[in-house]
């Protein structure tokens, strides 16, 4: 049961987090509304590098697996989508660690997908644009890029915890 | 200038010198054993060490604790220890951490930088967390202990020899209902009832033992009685007071043996003659409480007149200061409140006179009351000075650690060659331990009553020492705690265990337990099971032993010498014995561990090794949970 596999897996790399898990980032699975949690879905959040325009924002994500896990990737959306040449406007990020046909492995755990998504903020690869503000304006226009990224960075200051 | 470590240079070398000098060691606990362990490290060169201890100076931790002084009453244990031993060495680098050794600042990652771990513990609790984190991070354990005149050290590192563990752990008593309402044979017996009357009249009452729904079928003799709420004048007072004695020691007493509880009894409990209580509740206004009058009071036996008298003084005490009056029905019972502790002294002497069992003065009342034995600076001082030695030997590092290093006793008594240090071999891991061995426990509860939220307060965290629990079901992840936890799980904490997602917890359901901040992986397999909550006031019974076993219970006693007149079974003979002596402070000088424990110098049979563990635990176990600072259960 390829399903059995995929929660195995999740289980395992929920353990591994709450050992381990870099500082400022959080990652866990929703709940049930039987109150058990839903493996297959989690909820994360990662911060900005302080030395950069995004620092001080924590940006929600949501990843979503399937029984397919860990042979395909899971589906990683920020919510909400967020301005960045390289979301798309759902706010799926476009990254080639979690294409299945570019770089996604099974060996890839969370943590490191966390990782570089959140190097991809402050390191946008404008070859493959996934919107068009975002893009246009790293572009084109710098400076306001910048500022823009700062806003986004303010709109995400973390309420709590 | 002289050279300081000359003389440890003559006595251990340059070779070992140089090893300690390079050490870098953890004291947990700066009490008791704690400052003498702190002071002894340094003198023998040790250099580098860090100290953790919660707790802050009270005034009667003097007599024991030299490195404090009156002027450091109120400050941080660990932190004043560390200051003045610093001055025996100024070379030495002492780091002071005042916090809780259990709290995640000094989890996994702080152990690891030792070289060895030195517990100076006085509770169960924080030592099976600090086993748990040596064992983790593969760190050498010297474990301490003292209880009065008793006391061991031993070694633990992981694969080579016993973990704290290994051994089951007498928990603390509960007693049965029953026992404590309508049958008490012991002094403390009668303690623990006079607590719940005192929880009855001024705390939660119905958390008391001795709480009666007033709408339940039978009609309580006393609840209407001590329910009522006397005015601030001395006559309603002393009214009260007096109803309240007679409901208690003459009319309940009088009703229960109309019930024939007493059947078979060898001598029937005797009612207190009302008239007589109530002329004395009376007299309080002529003779106030003993306790202002003359030095040496707590020493006295209250009789029948006394007890009333003060039992009725301390009504008036409470009703008539609107400060404390305020606090009636949610003040909790604290053996260094006088009221409190004059209270229950009173409380439990007329309960005993009733029982025919022999009264207590203030002082040992209070001595049951808070499961207290005297701490012996000199039995404190020994047990340091043996931790330096199994030290040294790890750190010469000439053998393994189970070869090197022994189990030390401290005894009350000499053994048959009179010695008082007997040192026995270290024994290898036991494979059924849950924590270093098999990671497998079974729980036999009631899945159908239990909620979760006990099952992991009472069951995973009281008993099995788990800090942050997150719990599994097959691959349901039901509940996590600390850090990054998923508090949507916390609905889960009312449900029976029945409920549970996942399928819910029913007969043979192996749950997964883990801690990460013990690095604790452990399959609890529950069984299904309903208890006589006599038999079993927990309500769950741990481990493979089903109450009969339960019998044992008496080694786990508060001490108050009453375990040696049990009628032990004789399976549990050996543990009731051997408790007595854990026991003993109170000056019951029976029987001692060692005879029957492992003068044989670590014999592999099986009894002989039982009844010293028993020891073992019952020493350490004694001083242990929670209580007792002030007058000090052992070896804080």
């Amino acid at each position: 049961m390829s399903g059995g596999i995929a929660r195995a897996r999740l289980a395992e790399e929920r353990k591994a987090w709450r050992k381990d898990h870099p500082i400022g980032f959080y990652a866990r699975p929703v709940s049930n509304p039987d109150n058990s949690m839903n493996l297959m879905k989690w909820d994360c959040g990662i911060p900005g590098v302080a030395s950069s325009d995004w620092a001080g924002g924590v940006y929600k994500l949501s990843m979503e697996f399937t029984d397919e896990y860990p042979s395909k990737p899971p589906k990683c959306k920020f919510v909400p989508p967020l301005f960045h040449p390289n979301v798309y406007p759902s706010g799926t990020v476009c990254l080639s660690i979690l294409n299945e046909d570019d770089g996604w492995r099974p060996a890839i755990t969370i943590k490191q997908m966390l990782l570089g998504i959140q190097d991809l903020l402050d390191n946008p690869n404008p070859n493959s644009p996934a919107q068009s503000e975002a893009y246009q304006m790293f572009v084109n226009n710098r400076a306001e890029y910048n500022r823009r990224v700062r806003l986004e960075a303010r709109k995400n200051i973390p309420q709590d915890s | 200038m002289a050279d300081r470590y000359a003389h440890l240079r003559a006595s251990l070398g340059d070779e070992l010198l140089a090893k300690v000098q390079a050490a870098k060691l953890l004291v947990v606990g700066a009490g008791g054993i704690g400052c003498e362990l702190l002071k002894n490290l340094v003198l023998t060169g040790f250099l580098n060490i860090h100290v953790v201890d919660l707790d802050i100076i009270d005034v009667s931790n003097l007599n024991r604790q030299f490195l404090f002084r009156q002027e450091h009453v109120g400050m941080s244990k660990s932190q004043v220890a560390a200051a003045a031993v610093k001055v025996f060495n100024p070379d030495a680098t002492i780091v002071a951490h005042h916090g809780n050794v259990k709290s995640p600042e000094f989890g996994l990652n702080f152990v690891a930088q030792f070289d060895l771990v030195l517990n100076a513990l006085d509770n169960v609790d924080a030592r099976r967390h600090v086993n748990r984190l040596c064992l983790a991070k593969d760190k050498p354990l010297i474990e301490s202990g003292t209880t009065g005149y008793l006391g061991q050290v031993t070694v633990i590192r992981k694969g080579e020899t016993e973990c704290y563990e290994c051994q089951p752990k007498p928990t603390q008593k509960s007693y049965p209902i029953c026992t404590i309402r309508s049958t008490p044979d012991k002094p403390v017996h009668c303690v623990v009832w006079a607590k719940e009357l005192f929880r009855l009249l001024f705390g939660r009452a119905e958390d008391s033992m001795l709480y009666e729904d007033p709408a339940g079928d039978e009609p309580s003799a006393y609840m209407a009685t001590v329910t009522a709420r006397p005015e601030a004048s001395a006559d309603a007072i002393t009214a009260y007071a007096a109803a309240v004695l007679v409901a208690q020691f003459e009319t309940e007493v009088a009703k229960r043996i109309g019930m024939d509880v007493y059947k078979g009894a060898k001598r029937l409990p005797e009612a207190v003659a009302g008239g007589a209580l109530r002329a004395l509740a009376a007299e309080y206004a002529q003779a106030p409480s003993r306790v202002a009058r003359k030095a040496g009071w707590d020493r006295d036996v209250w009789g029948v007149e006394e007890s009333a008298r003060e039992f009725s003084a301390c009504l008036h005490d409470v009703y008539s200061s609107a400060a404390l009056r305020e606090h009636v029905g949610s003040m909790e019972f604290d053996k260094d409140d006088k009221i409190a502790m004059r209270f229950v002294t009173a409380a439990c002497n007329l309960r005993s006179v009733v029982f025919h069992i022999p009264l207590q003065s203030y002082h040992d009342a209070k001595g049951i009351a808070g499961n207290i034995i005297a701490a012996i600076a000199t039995t404190n001082a020994i047990i340091a000075g043996l931790q330096v030695l199994e030290a040294l030997k790890i750190m010469r590092a000439a053998k393994p650690i189970r070869e090197a290093c022994n189990y030390v006793w401290c005894l009350r008594e000499g053994t048959r060659k009179g010695l008082l240090l007997q040192p026995t071999a270290l024994e290898p891991p036991s494979k059924g331990c849950f924590v270093c061995g098999t990671r497998t426990v079974d729980v036999h509860l009631d899945t159908a009553a239990l909620t979760f939220g006990e099952f992991v307060s009472r069951v995973l965290k009281s008993r099995l020492g788990v800090n942050e629990p997150s719990v599994s079901v097959g691959s349901s992840l039901i509940y996590e705690e600390g850090e990054d936890a998923a508090q949507g799980l916390r609905a889960n904490l009312p449900k029976r265990l029945r409920d549970l997602p996942g399928g819910g917890v029913t007969d043979g359901t192996s749950l997964s337990v883990e801690d990460f901040s013990q690095d604790l992986d452990v399959t609890v397999c529950v069984y299904h099971r309903v208890f006589d909550e006599e038999e079993v006031p927990d309500g769950f019974v741990v481990g493979g032993q089903m109450p009969v076993a339960s019998a044992a219970k008496p080694s786990a006693e508060p001490p108050s010498a009453e375990t040696g007149t049990n009628g032990a079974p004789a399976a549990a003979a050996a543990a009731a014995a051997a408790a007595v002596p854990a026991a003993a402070a109170a000056a019951a000088p029976t029987a001692q561990p060692a005879k029957r424990g492992r003068e044989d110098g670590g014999s592999e049979e099986p009894p002989s090794k039982r009844a010293a563990a028993t020891v073992a635990t019952a020493v350490d176990t004694t001083g242990g949970d929670d209580d007792d600072d002030v007058i000090c259960v052992g070896d804080d």
